[in-house]
């Protein structure tokens, strides 16, 4: 008896070991890109495109130890032979000395640059430490917009600085906390319907918000922009409350209809037997018990629109209408070239979901259980 | 009573007749200058951000200040991709800056476009732009009509090659005047240890097209003009000697043995704006770089243009077909139910030099309109490239833009990717002959 359970001890404890290796390991797949991106953003422009940044850390690199000039008089198109100060001699053609000569103690003889340089260099893998010459340079032009600078008339250089996240930090926040908010009431409205009252075509209702999880928002699109130029929506915050509120309720309403429908029968019906109307109960029983499915949708649809692209592209334009996503996307240049800026926005930009993610964070596990049980 | 009133509306009606025949008089943009639309705003959208941004922002600063119409630039990154849909739902900008005439005929045939001569005097147009230009700005509205759906407001030019004259001067080079001659100087660079070429054709989701450039460019030295076209509308197919052709010059460069900063396995990884970074390494760069004129963004700061780098013409492989020049640019259209009296003006004012001598005087831009100074040029080799383009026997738009984007950005530059890294010509040709949309 006491062996059995020592062994199923020991199978409980090999399984949890190896559920977090796993787990370790997945944790590690996803944190060395972001990682990457972290240094990357405290790197100097140029250096991003010449090294990876992995080189951030210490590593060998080959350091020169010194150089030998050759006489005008050597054939380079012929065999060139060199003496080092310690008297070892090196022989070879171009090519062979192009591609380095490795000598028994380390050190690397190379000729550098084209034949016409005429000269060699000899180096040794040393040790390099720490990057140390990272800057905050890159979070400044982001938040601050970055310096563009050009001539002026008189020929003088001008600078100018670019489009920064303040803005569009106030304009994220003016499209996701409203579009967070409605489709939340809305939608524990329509749970607490279609979970607890009889109406006619209930089912039938109900099937077609959940039919509704499956339309991609991209073919929505285009209808969808018809209408609202007809009502002069376009370009506008309403617009864009209404378009996130359509696309976010069908889930929102199934979360909420899961959860909602769980609660205990007892409870509503004695408050019922009280003498308390559908109002009351709703309000008084029903959101207060669904927090945690609130907020763990919340958080869904917070993360969603801050997020959100191509909606706000579509819809809002941009020019002062301009969310984080489109100014982040911006950023980067016309061509693709602004890495370190591109980087360091993604970072500011991933503060306020963090800030969401984290407060609403206790409520979000009990929450996700809370309807994926009973569909 | 009633005749008063009747007397009254003669009076207003022939107002109204004299005040529509003196508007027709002059230009919208006349009207601009006078003040008339004092406190409106045009919308305008584009692909282009940031530097140019500015660039643009500060070209069209003493317009706004003189006539009191408030431009808004828009601007994102997507442009090419949502200009579309923004479109079709009613949710278009007055004026768009299209890139390329494929895009711009896409939405003039989807009845999105108005033609341009509504706003700008066809007199002017013909005046100011050489007759290719205004042929490029042609497309079909819904109809089938032909319209003039956009006007050329910006261009770039792609046929040069840009060197260090005084490491040049150092190693004893001349600049080739043919192709012939330019492979062999390739050859010599390579026996005295340099690396003649920096090639880059990494470019993100458009990675490629640095190398369609190259076939374009060859194809404009080794057929005609007239086949040109064919190519570039589809009627020659890639599968064809001519283009097959095209495709083994552009290997023989590239893939020959130290040709390459690199070597060929880099042509594909390089990013375009970088791969010119190594021309102004002091050892061990490289000594060539073929691009558009824009790249002159991506060099280090603090160059002299003229002296610390300078272009050569591409030059001719067989000399029957002259000095061809290819380039590219930025065509303006107004969308259909935008055509106030402000947006019109705005338009014609982007047919006149002076709403791009601020970005000249900066370089990275050239206007294809005659009436821009070349005294506007602050960068002399843009100049240079100017009076090349203004003087080349033929002057032809970036092909890739001209045809399908299923091609032009799509198989077109997959294929010379996978050419790049290692596909034979017969499947590349193959790839990309596939890209054409069934007629």
């Amino acid at each position: 008896m006491t062996g059995k359970t020592a062994s199923l001890k020991r199978q409980q404890k090999m399984s949890a070991f190896f559920v977090n290796l796993t787990l370790i390991f997945i944790c590690l797949l996803f944190m060395i890109p972001i990682f990457g991106i972290f240094i990357t953003s405290f790197r100097q422009s140029e250096k991003i495109f010449n090294s990876g940044w992995w080189t951030f850390f210490p590593h060998k690199v080959w350091q020169e130890t010194g150089e030998i000039k050759l006489d005008k008089d050597v054939d380079l198109n012929g065999i060139i032979s060199i003496t080092l100060e310690d008297g070892t001699k090196v022989e070879g053609d171009y090519t062979t000395l192009k591609n380095g000569v490795f000598l028994p103690n380390g050190t690397k003889v190379q000729y550098i640059g084209a034949k016409r340089t005429r000269t060699i260099k000899l180096s040794e893998k040393r040790w390099l430490g720490f990057e140390t010459d990272l800057t905050l340079e890159n979070y400044k032009n982001v938040l601050t917009g970055k310096a563009i600078s050009y001539k002026g008339e008189d020929g003088s250089i001008l600078t100018r600085n670019g489009t920064d996240l303040s803005k569009s930090f106030i304009n994220s926040f003016a499209v996701t906390i409203p579009s967070t908010i409605i489709p939340i009431l809305i939608a524990a409205f329509a749970a607490y319907g279609f979970a607890w009252l009889n109406f006619r075509g209930r089912k039938a209702m109900f099937t077609m918000v959940v039919a509704l999880l499956v339309v991609p928002l991209q073919i929505a699109i285009v209808p969808v922009l018809q209408d609202f130029s007809k009502v002069n929506l376009n370009g506008t915050f309403l617009g864009i409350w209404l378009a996130h509120t359509g696309f976010g309720l069908p889930l929102a309403i199934y979360l909420l209809f899961n959860y909602i429908s769980e609660l205990p029968r007892d409870i509503l019906e004695s408050a019922f037997i009280d003498g308390a109307t559908n109002f009351t109960i709703f309000t008084q029983l029903i959101l207060p018990l669904s927090v945690p499915a609130i907020a763990s949708f919340a958080i869904f649809q917070f993360l969603w629109v801050w997020n959100d692209y191509l909606v706000a592209l579509v819809v809002l334009g941009g020019g002062n209408n301009e969310v984080v996503t489109q100014t982040l996307a911006n950023m980067v240049g016309t061509k693709g070239q602004d890495w370190h800026l591109l980087t360091a926005g993604a970072f500011v930009s991933m503060v306020i979901p963090m800030v969401v993610f984290f407060s609403l964070q206790r409520y979000f596990v009990r929450g996700m259980m809370a309807g994926s049980v009973k569909g | 009573m009633k005749k008063f009133l009747s007397l009254l509306l003669v009076a207003a009606m022939l107002l109204g007749v004299t005040a529509a025949v003196y508007a027709q008089d002059k230009s919208y943009l006349e009207r601009a200058y006078e003040g008339e639309f004092k406190g409106t705003t045009v919308i305008f959208d584009g692909p282009f951000i940031d530097n140019d941004q500015v660039l643009f922002e500060e070209s069209i600063k003493e317009f706004e200040e003189k006539t009191g119409i408030d431009i808004q630039y828009i601007g994102n990154k997507d442009f090419e991709s949502t200009i579309q849909m923004r479109a079709e739902g009613g949710n278009a900008p007055d004026i768009a800056d299209f890139p390329q005439p494929g895009l711009m005929a896409n939405l003039a045939a989807g009845g999105y476009l108005l033609d341009v001569r509504d706003a700008i005097s066809e007199d002017w147009l013909k005046e100011n732009y050489s007759q290719s230009w205004l042929d490029l700005a042609m497309a079909k509205d819904k109809d089938g009509n032909d319209i003039m759906a956009g006007i050329w407001a910006r261009n770039n030019a792609k046929s040069q090659v840009y060197y260090r004259p005084a490491v040049w001067a150092e190693a004893g080079y001349e600049v080739p005047t043919t192709w012939d001659e330019m492979m062999a100087l390739s050859k010599q660079m390579v026996e005295d240890g340099e690396t003649p070429w920096c090639i880059g054709i990494e470019s993100g989701g458009a990675t490629g097209w640095p190398a369609t450039d190259w076939i374009e460019d060859i194809m404009l030295r080794t057929v005609s003009p007239e086949t040109y076209d064919k190519w570039t509308k589809g009627e020659l197919k890639f599968d064809s000697p001519e283009v097959r052709n095209a495709i083994q010059i552009l290997s023989d460069l590239w893939f020959a043995d130290g040709f390459v900063y690199g070597g060929r396995k880099a042509i594909a990884s390089t990013n375009f704006g970088e791969s010119v970074k190594p021309l102004f390494y002091d050892t061990d760069g490289c000594m060539m770089h073929r691009m558009g004129n824009f790249i002159t963004a991506y060099f280090p700061e603090g160059l002299t243009p003229g002296v610390d780098y300078d272009v050569f013409y591409l030059p001719p492989i067989d000399p029957q077909f002259g000095n061809p020049y290819l380039g590219a640019g930025d065509v303006y259209g107004m969308f259909v139910g935008h055509d106030r009296d402000e947006v019109k003006a705005v338009l014609d004012f982007f047919s006149h030099g002076e709403s791009l001598k601020f970005w000249l005087g900066q370089g990275g831009a050239m206007f294809p309109g005659k009436d821009a100074d070349p005294s506007w040029y602050a960068n002399p080799t843009d100049a240079k490239i100017a009076g090349w383009v203004a003087n080349a026997s033929t002057f032809r738009f970036d092909g890739s833009d001209l045809m399908p984007a299923a091609v032009g950005a799509g198989t077109f530059w997959k294929g010379m990717t996978n050419l790049v890294t290692g596909s034979d010509i017969d499947s590349v040709i193959k790839e990309i002959d596939a890209g054409w949309p069934a007629k």
